[in-house]
């Protein structure tokens, strides 16, 4: 369905010295830094497949997204849809895809949101019959019918994300890009969006990608990860496999009567506070009924409790907190 | 051929419906309507009020009578409103490339430059349309004018050069903010000298601007030589085909506006969520 290969974009800073002298030095002798915002990444992406990009902030997710839809041209590497390279043949490749790119509508804010969908249906050349159906499709998912009369700038957040994603799937769209979709959104609009993207990827196959930074996004919806920093490839897979790569051990916290915590020789203690011992042995290695068992022989054990390693914890580690 | 046709009924359809949201829009605010339909057309009844001034003080411009002034002066208006109808978003076009508004139009089955000038179209351009129409016309009575077909079609034919060469400097003007990334609105000073380089005869000017104005931006060839050609005043460039070479000039104006454009759009980076 997708192929990127490697996938490159640089940018050109003008890096400047402080104070006005700087800025004069600036002029005549401009300092040109090449940034890589995206180095070298390939990948490849099935029909029906729901990834997700996650990295830092600056990390090149935005810029990878933007070049998969058509938006900036890489400077090299191309992007393949369906074998078409989407920059050579932009106008034939994004009839097949769909675009919601965070707080940036697509929706005319004058009018009623009807009428937003009447300009895409002329300019996708979708006959009425097709796009009652697919409104209707829609509407079951989302309840999109009743906002149809509502101008759009009278359209709280909310609505306009439900708008916005009804209209990235009325010509029926292949693949769905979304940036950072839940952005800003309450807990229900959030619910809404990712049970709209479950269903259409189940009900039409529909190919998802997004971007996001929220850990409920990445647990509800996403097979398969991207984790992407400093515009490389950290870590392609699903979350389980790579919760096993990056991170492959477990913590054990265990509480004692007292505040001497005794070592283990096959696992690390590595926080202690009051009673409160930390211990952070490798999965494959031992088990924790083995530390527990070997622990309570040396002192009298009041309570304990595994920490498992999830996605946050990912995180931390990728984004180096 | 079929596929050629095939897309130009696609971007008729779009623009057919386009105009129908551009006035529901109108509708949509009904006050600003009364405020455009007075300021506009006022501010260029005025300006020609002091043409008739300075006409009927001085007699003559540059040996063009008040009627010839009018036909001109009307003309001129008549191509700067087509061009305000159409092309006025290239005004704003730095806006445009500073807050990522191409994403929208990259991630669609059309031209980007189609998509960016017609889902914009600015229908109350046509309060412009208005006061330039009267005074051609006032020009036209003034100056005996025999309405024949080929004079039709030439007034035509210069009015879609006219427009075209207006179009192609806003967006060459305006595709350099892809460059400089920078949102500066050119708009003022691109109407301040469009408006005193086609509303008067282009002949008043020295003779190095006049050059300039001629060959390396073509804003004489807007109304000055095609109006100066049919009405027979100082014609330094004559004949039929004059009209024809404001169209032809319009087109190569067009043809590098929408290159440098393109070439522009290569280096858009958007912008961050």
């Amino acid at each position: 369905m997708i192929d990127v290969e490697n996938l490159c974009k640089d940018y050109v800073l003008k890096s400047k010295e402080p104070g006005l002298k700087g800025a004069m030095k600036g002029l005549v002798k401009p300092n040109h830094k090449i940034i890589h915002a995206v180095k070298d990444l390939s990948f490849h992406i099935d029909t029906g497949e729901i990834v997700g990009f996650i990295g830092p902030n600056g990390a090149g997710k935005s810029t990878t997204i933007k070049m998969m839809s058509g938006i900036l041209t890489p400077t090299q590497g191309q992007v393949l849809i369906d074998g078409r390279n989407i920059s050579k043949h932009r106008k034939e490749v994004v009839k097949d895809i769909g675009v919601v790119f965070g707080q940036r509508s697509q929706l005319n804010w004058d009018l009623r949101l009807g009428e937003s969908f009447e300009l895409l249906k002329h300019i996708y050349q979708i006959n009425q019959k097709e796009y009652d159906k697919i409104l209707d499709e829609l509407d079951q998912i989302l309840g999109i019918k009743e906002l149809l009369d509502k101008p759009v700038r009278q359209m709280s957040l909310g609505q306009r994300v439900k708008g916005d994603l009804v209209a990235s799937m009325i010509h029926s769209p292949k693949v769905l890009f979304l940036d950072e979709p839940t952005i800003g959104l309450d807990v229900s609009a959030k619910y809404a969006l990712r049970k709209f993207i479950k269903e259409i990827n189940k009900v039409r196959h529909t190919t998802v990608i997004l971007t996001t930074h929220d850990l409920g996004d990445i647990q509800e919806l996403c097979e398969r990860l991207i984790v992407i920093n400093n515009g490389v490839l950290m870590e392609d897979g699903n979350l389980s496999e790579i919760v096993d790569r990056i991170a492959p051990y477990k913590t054990l916290v265990v509480e004692y009567y007292d505040e001497v915590a005794p070592e283990h020789t096959r696992c690390k203690l590595i926080a202690q506070d009051g009673n409160v011992a930390k211990y952070r042995f490798m999965k494959n290695d031992v088990t924790a009924a083995e530390i527990i068992a070997d622990l309570s022989k040396e002192k009298t054990i009041k309570d304990v409790s595994i920490e498992e390693t999830g996605i946050d914890d990912i995180i931390k580690i990728v984004y180096g907190a | 051929m079929v596929r050629f046709f095939k897309e130009l009924g696609h971007y008729l359809d779009v623009t057919v419906h386009v105009i129908k949201m551009a006035f529901m829009t109108i509708i949509e605010y009904p006050s600003n309507i009364a405020g455009w339909l007075i300021s506009n057309p006022l501010q260029f009844i005025m300006g020609f009020a002091i043409i008739k001034f300075v006409v009927e003080s001085f007699g003559q411009i540059n040996g063009w009578t008040y009627g010839q002034l009018a036909f001109l002066y009307g003309l001129s208006v008549i191509s700067h409103a087509l061009s305000m109808i159409f092309f006025v978003q290239g005004w704003f076009m730095g806006y445009f490339v500073i807050e990522g508004e191409f994403d929208r139009y990259l991630t669609r089955p059309l031209g980007v430059l189609y998509q960016f000038f017609f889902t914009n179209i600015n229908i109350f351009g046509i309060t412009d349309l208005i006061p330039g129409i009267l005074v051609f016309i006032y020009g036209c009575v003034k100056c005996h004018v025999v309405v024949s077909p080929l004079f039709v079609i030439q007034i035509i034919i210069m009015l879609v050069g006219a427009t075209f060469i207006r179009g192609g400097i806003y967006i060459l003007l305006g595709s350099t903010s892809f460059h400089t990334r920078s949102a500066v609105d050119f708009g003022q000073y691109t109407q301040e000298i469009m408006d005193k380089t086609t509303m008067y005869p282009l002949s008043m000017y020295p003779e190095s601007m006049q050059f300039i104005l001629t060959y390396l931006i073509p804003i004489g060839w807007v109304s000055f030589y095609p109006v100066s050609s049919l009405l027979g005043v100082e014609a330094k460039f004559s004949g039929l085909v004059i009209p024809f070479v404001t169209l032809a000039v319009g087109f190569i104006v067009m043809l590098i506006a929408g290159a440098y454009f393109n070439f522009g759009l290569r280096k858009y980076e958007s912008a961050g969520n």
